[in-house]
């Protein structure tokens, strides 16, 4: 990886179209509004398939339900009359669109389509409106409430301190003060739980408070509060309880053939009729909407457990061929769930709620009047681990993607600190090695001519320089952790020396390192409970290097990393663009072609299965017997009688 | 059919005007609560600046005249009454005092370390910073309703029912630099 020149990158720093605050808002709340019509138009999009496969199963059930009542005690013939003609209509619609034949007219066809429609959009709806009322005294974030988490301790000036900023930040914002959730965990990460304003709370972690300083912090926790007041969290609810009455759909169809739906379910009954305190119902909506999660998720549901099962008996195999349209229904589902969230409905509402980050950036500046503080703390949290362990459904209320941004890694520090390392560096000087000197740039400044030397230096101590490699812990010694370079792992040589002699203290300095190190490296292998983020192939959130550019834009100094490309990359990229673009497409139609076949299937198998019962049902089964049994008498009779004969 | 328009621009107008006045006396009520809270926040810095002088005392006997210029600029700021120009200068003056003494503090640094001083100091430097952001926050809101009250067509409304311009809450811009603790 070539290190994007330092000299080049401080001398371009002009403030490219300043915006302020106010105006940024404005914009951001556009978008947001651009966004909202963008998921509302997703949704739109994605119920027409879902409600085709969701329909037939519905009329599916009422007909097996009247069959079943018509057996005991009759319906009216009206009832029979009107479901054939509905029926034949249906019928007639189907042969109209799939085989070019006969002729409807418009009524029909209206009443085709509503026919079709109708029943699966309003279940939808009715499941969404159940899970928000559901829900509603639950909020977002009810997993993290759940999370051993403990309140800042007054006499910690770290904890004080956050306890202060967010008091301040709160009354910039004019609104109570949320409640406050330290968390004891290795991961940099904070995230704004709750329904509203009145009873937000943040979750943050301790590693946090401690990587940033007062003015960090403050800026950090003015965007958490600006979000609240901004209602995301409102918006955070519409969108997870979207998910989460897909997830009950999915849980719905399974429930019959397996116990793990069937416990999903029965814990949502149970959320709902119990009572509680505020607290509790949080956790115990965390806890539900987990299971939902989980649900839309596995690639095992429990209709595929069921049809896998090769060990059941006669009576699990009957039931299996029974069954056997539910398999593609529930296939169908998941593949139409899957397919459109992952690449329209998911990826609106990762756009929607990425405004709503930007948003409370610029809410951030207009309380603290500070981007740079920003700015730099996201820098430093782009440098951490920021994985919250046990985030799960939640993660994307975080401020920064728990599974950790890069984006704005190597970023020239922000002055003060430019000038602390410098001051640092020269005061090292005695130590014995300075690099050979370099011809400066036209437009080299103090800091990249610094920074170039420090770089060096680091090179020549890697390649067993003994003397610079002294400069290098000493650098490192005065600076305390510093980021910016990779050395901050490195031990002590008198450490290594030590312990080669066998010093305890020194083994345990390098041991203590190592596990630092192993810490605060990022998770190779990314959790699979990843929440919502799992639903979109775009991210939730922005990404860090995009939040640093608008900061900039609101007058802070801290560099933004450029894409370093050159003209032939770009020309590379745009060839690899014109192969990926159309690829894509094909993939996404592919994938539309595959749902549209999956409903089809559905569809006929329904169909079929419903003939079979109804025909079933319409059988005068104990006639039958007795017409068979005379049959049978009949034949036995003849054989007797032929051996009479005999 | 002219009634019937006659009727629709009728409660067009009445909602308009219920909506309007709603929001005005909302806003109104939000910015005397931010008022309140530039309240409670500069009677803690009243309730902290004892604890201050208390804890500094022992080690700075040679400045008495800085720790006595504190406690009289506490009296009089809290005797000031509810005028928002008389206050703001009282506070502003206090604010300097303050700064002052946290000023000659550095010249201490036994009492720069102990454990006691740095989180009162956090105190002290957090009050500050909601007394400001409170301020900003009071100025925000007047802001907003001064334009609100302003502006067609909520105007006609404001003149009608006798909302008149809130004034801002100012401190001299010298305060907060004056009083920049650093940590």
């Amino acid at each position: 990886m070539s290190t994007p020149d330092p000299a080049r990158a401080v001398a371009k720093f002009v403030l490219p179209n300043p915006e302020t605050f106010f105006k940024a808002q404005a914009r951001n709340r556009r978008a947001t509004w651009r966004m909202s019509a963008l998921c509302v138009f997703a949704a739109f999009v994605m119920g027409i398939p879902l409600t085709l496969v969701l329909t037939p199963l519905l009329y599916a059930l009422t007909l097996v339900g009247a069959d079943i009542i018509n057996y005991f005690s009759p319906l009216p013939a009206e009832f029979w009359r009107t479901v054939d003609s509905l029926s034949s209509t249906a019928y007639r619609a189907a042969d109209y669109f799939i085989n070019n034949r006969g002729a409807l007219d418009t009524n029909e066809l209206i009443l085709a389509a509503v026919l079709m429609l109708a029943p699966g959009m309003l279940l939808a709806f009715v499941l969404w409106m159940g899970m928000r009322i559901l829900f509603r005294h639950g909020g977002v974030g009810g997993t993290l409430a759940s999370l051993s988490a403990r309140e800042p301790n007054p006499s910690d000036l770290k904890e004080l301190q956050l306890a202060d900023v967010v008091q301040e930040m709160a009354i910039a914002a004019g609104l109570p003060a949320p409640r406050l959730m330290l968390l004891d965990t290795v991961g940099a990460n904070a995230a704004a739980i709750g329904t509203s304003a009145a009873d937000a709370r943040i979750v943050i972690s301790r590693r946090l408070i401690d990587d940033l300083d007062r003015d960090q912090l403050q800026a950090l926790m003015a965007h958490m509060i600006g979000s609240i007041s901004n209602g995301d969290l409102s918006i955070a609810f519409t969108v997870t309880s979207v998910f989460e009455a897909s997830g009950l759909i999915v849980a719905l169809i399974n429930a019959p053939f397996g116990k793990q739906s069937r416990k999903t379910l029965w814990r949502l009954i149970r959320y709902a009729f119990r009572g509680g305190g505020r607290d509790a119902q949080m956790v115990d909506a965390g806890e539900v909407a987990d299971l939902l999660a989980d649900t839309l998720d596995t690639d095992n549901s429990d209709v595929d457990q069921f049809f896998n099962r090769q060990n059941g008996g006669l009576i699990h195999k009957a039931l299996k061929a029974i069954f056997f349209p539910f398999v593609i229904t529930n296939a169908a589902v998941k593949m139409t769930l899957w397919a459109f969230t992952q690449i329209l409905l998911g990826p609106a509402m990762a756009l929607l709620w990425r405004t709503r980050r930007y948003l409370a950036d610029a809410s951030s500046v207009e309380f603290t009047r500070n981007p740079e503080a920003l700015a730099t703390a996201l820098q430093q949290l782009s440098e951490d681990n920021n994985g919250i362990a046990g985030a799960g459904w939640a993660s994307h209320l975080f401020v920064v993607n728990p599974k950790g941004d890069t984006s704005l890694r190597g970023a020239p520090p922000a002055p003060a600190r430019q000038e602390k390392m410098l001051d640092a560096w020269r005061s090292t000087a005695s130590t014995g090695y300075i690099p050979a000197a370099r011809t400066p740039d036209a437009d080299s400044t103090e800091w990249s001519r610094g920074r170039l030397e420090m770089m060096d230096t680091d090179k020549a101590a890697a390649t067993g320089n003994p003397m610079a490699a002294t400069r290098m812990t000493a650098f490192a010694k005065l600076m305390g952790s510093t980021p910016e370079f990779g050395f901050h792992y490195v031990p002590d040589p008198e450490d290594y020396e030590a312990a080669k002699r066998g010093d305890a203290t020194a083994i345990e300095h390098i041991r203590l390192l190592k596990e630092a190190q192993a810490r605060d490296e990022r998770p190779s292998t990314a959790s699979r409970r990843d929440g919502l983020q799992s639903q979109s192939f775009l991210s939730f959130h922005p990404p860090l290097g995009k939040r640093a550019k608008r900061l900039q834009k609101m007058g802070s100094r801290l560099m933004a990393p450029e894409n370093q490309y050159g003209f032939g990359l770009k020309i590379v990229m745009f060839l690899l663009y014109l192969i990926i673009i159309p690829a894509f497409t094909v993939a996404g139609l592919a994938a539309l072609f595959a749902v549209g076949m999956m409903i089809m299937l559905n569809l006929m198998f329904l169909g079929l299965w419903l003939t079979v019962i109804h025909w079933a049902f319409g059988q005068d089964w104990a006639g039958n017997y007795h017409g068979f049994m005379k049959v049978v008498d009949q034949i036995v009779s003849a054989i007797s009688s032929a051996q009479h004969r005999r | 059919m002219f009634l019937y328009l006659l009727i629709v621009v009728i409660v067009l107008l009445l909602v308009f005007l219920y909506k309007t006045y709603n929001g005005l006396i909302s806003m109104r009520n939000s910015l005397h609560n931010a008022w309140s809270d530039i309240d409670v926040q500069l009677t803690r810095r009243h309730d902290l600046v004892p604890n201050l002088v208390e804890s500094v005392k022992g080690y700075m006997s040679h400045e008495r005249e800085t720790l006595e210029a504190v406690t009289a600029a506490r009296s009089a700021a809290m005797q000031t009454g509810g005028d928002i120009v008389s206050r703001g200068v009282a506070e502003m003056a206090l604010g300097n005092a303050v700064g002052n003494l946290f000023v000659k503090v550095e010249r201490y640094p036994e009492l720069k370390a102990s454990q006691n001083f740095i989180l009162l100091q956090e105190q002290i430097t957090s009050t500050e910073n909601r007394i400001a952001f409170a301020r900003q926050h009071y100025n925000e809101t007047v802001r907003q309703f001064n334009t609100k009250i302003a502006v067609f067509p909520s105007n006609l409304i404001a003149g009608a029912f006798g909302f008149t311009e809130e004034k801002l809450f100012e401190m001299d811009a010298g305060e907060r630099a004056n009083v920049a603790v650093k940590i």
